[in-house]
């Protein structure tokens, strides 16, 4: 139950900072981070695979409901997290996984979590900003946006994990 | 059939998965910028006055230059007004009543109609940008107005709710309108191709124009939003399109990065062409 709580406030706090600063400042062209994805990154490593599609579809139809975008979120989030439980017992090992946990450096290792943070963020990038753009014609200014948004959205990803371990090792 | 639902249950979620995604990759491909102004203005109910606070809050660090553009604008109304007198007052031909009934231009039947309001919310990181202002419905704001900030184009509104109106930015790839170069009569289509929030296309301009970096580039009398010679800006660099045309690269006059507050203007005669048109144009494919 706690938990349950926990993750509220993260998904909250996810799209509040989304919406009303990362999408609203705009730094410049190539850049805008997507850091809600930390979201489903963070979920707990043993939740059954239907609900991390539910939880990614909720996620991206806020997402999209803000950011007027008409389902380029949803789309790339469901994508996500149907990659995730993969990625998890490739990157991080299947023994990790059927621990269970959150899967934060404190889990992970720092290695294993930035590889799979990161892996998880490209995915998102890269489905949003081709679907944004669909069009080959700017292929390059298109894989520019895609990898300065990445790194900045695993900075930003890594950052909400580190918020996030402390409030769990308070409570 | 137990096989059948046992196959199912294993692969629920690949199933799931393709269901959800197919449903989205529909609703993404049959959204139009309507849809997605739609969108925005629902999304305002929550969000709008969220902005509207964040917005007063940074517009209180842009007063100064505010004002400053402000003194500027009214200097350049005032030279317009003088400019009109003094051609008046010199023109013999007209009586004293004649120049009286011109210059008291409100008593004349108006073309536009202006309304002020402040951008809320701005987006220029994204393929397809939208503004939300702080006016709608309620304040005689409706669909198809243009939006103009220090007298060059901003973008036209697409839908209003009660109090906030959503507007499609020039920097969207869907924006189209015409410009020309100012002093001519060739005419081009000015579109963004979203690579930079500072620059537009004006494209198939006749090859026998003659083009020059640094002329200015306004809106022409075929639109049915915009106000004729408005500045869309100026010219960046060109060059030849299959031998016929000229693509020209418009460095924008308004910084669309740092709007704050804009004028919105209303055709009033757009209805009534609108309907001519319709009753003697093409009609409706059957």
């Amino acid at each position: 139950m706690q938990r349950a709580i926990e993750y509220a406030v993260l998904f909250l706090v996810m799209v509040i900072l989304q919406v009303f600063l990362f999408s609203r400042v705009g730094f410049s062209i190539y850049l805008h981070p997507l850091p809600y994805v930390a979201f489903i990154v963070l979920l707990p490593m043993e939740i059954a695979p239907v609900a991390l599609l539910g939880l990614g579809l909720l996620t991206g139809l806020t997402m999209d409901f803000f950011m007027a975008t008409a389902g380029i979120n949803t789309i790339s989030t469901l994508f996500v997290s149907f990659c995730r439980p993969t990625l998890l017992n490739l990157l991080a090992g299947k023994d990790e996984v059927r621990d269970g946990g959150i899967p934060n450096v404190n889990r992970l290792g720092f290695k294993k979590f930035i590889r799979y943070a990161g892996v998880m963020s490209f995915l998102l990038c890269a489905s949003f900003f081709m679907l944004e753009s669909l069009s080959w014609k700017y292929f390059h200014i298109t894989a520019l946006r895609i990898v300065l948004s990445w790194a900045v959205t695993l900075l930003l990803v890594y950052l909400c994990q580190r918020l996030f371990s402390v409030n769990r090792k308070k409570s | 059939m137990i096989k059948f639902f046992l196959f199912i249950k294993k692969i629920h979620f690949v199933l799931i998965f393709i269901v959800l995604e197919a449903v989205a990759l529909h609703y993404y491909a049959g959204s139009t910028s309507y849809t997605k102004a739609r969108l925005v203005t629902v999304s305002n109910h929550v969000a709008g006055g969220i902005y509207a606070q964040l917005s007063g809050l940074n517009s209180y660090f842009r007063l100064k230059k505010e004002n400053a553009s402000l003194a500027a604008e009214l200097a350049a109304v005032r030279n317009e007004l003088e400019g009109y007198r003094r051609e008046i007052a010199g023109d013999t031909t007209l009586s004293a009543a004649d120049s009286a009934a011109l210059l008291d231009s409100a008593t004349g039947r108006k073309r536009y109609e202006y309304f002020t309001a402040r951008v809320v919310n701005n987006t220029i990181t994204r393929q397809e940008n939208y503004i939300t202002l702080n006016r709608g419905v309620d304040d005689g704001l409706q669909a198809d107005m243009a939006v103009i900030a220090d007298g060059g184009i901003v973008g036209h509104v697409l839908g209003c709710s009660e109090h906030f109106s959503v507007c499609m930015s020039v920097l969207n790839r869907n924006f189209r309108t015409s410009g020309k170069i100012k002093g001519t009569d060739h005419i081009g289509s000015i579109s963004w191709d979203g690579l930079s929030y500072e620059y537009v296309t004006l494209s198939e301009i006749a090859k026998y124009a003659e083009i020059h970096t640094g002329d200015t580039i306004v809106t022409t009398t075929h639109s049915s939003i915009f106000p004729p010679d408005v500045m869309i800006g100026t010219v960046e660099s060109f060059t030849l399109n299959n031998a016929t045309y000229y693509d020209v690269k418009v460095r924008l006059h308004t910084d669309i990065a740092a709007l704050n507050n804009v004028t919105v203007v209303k055709y009033l005669d757009a209805e009534e062409i609108d309907m001519l048109e319709q009753s003697v144009g093409i009609p409706p494919s059957r």
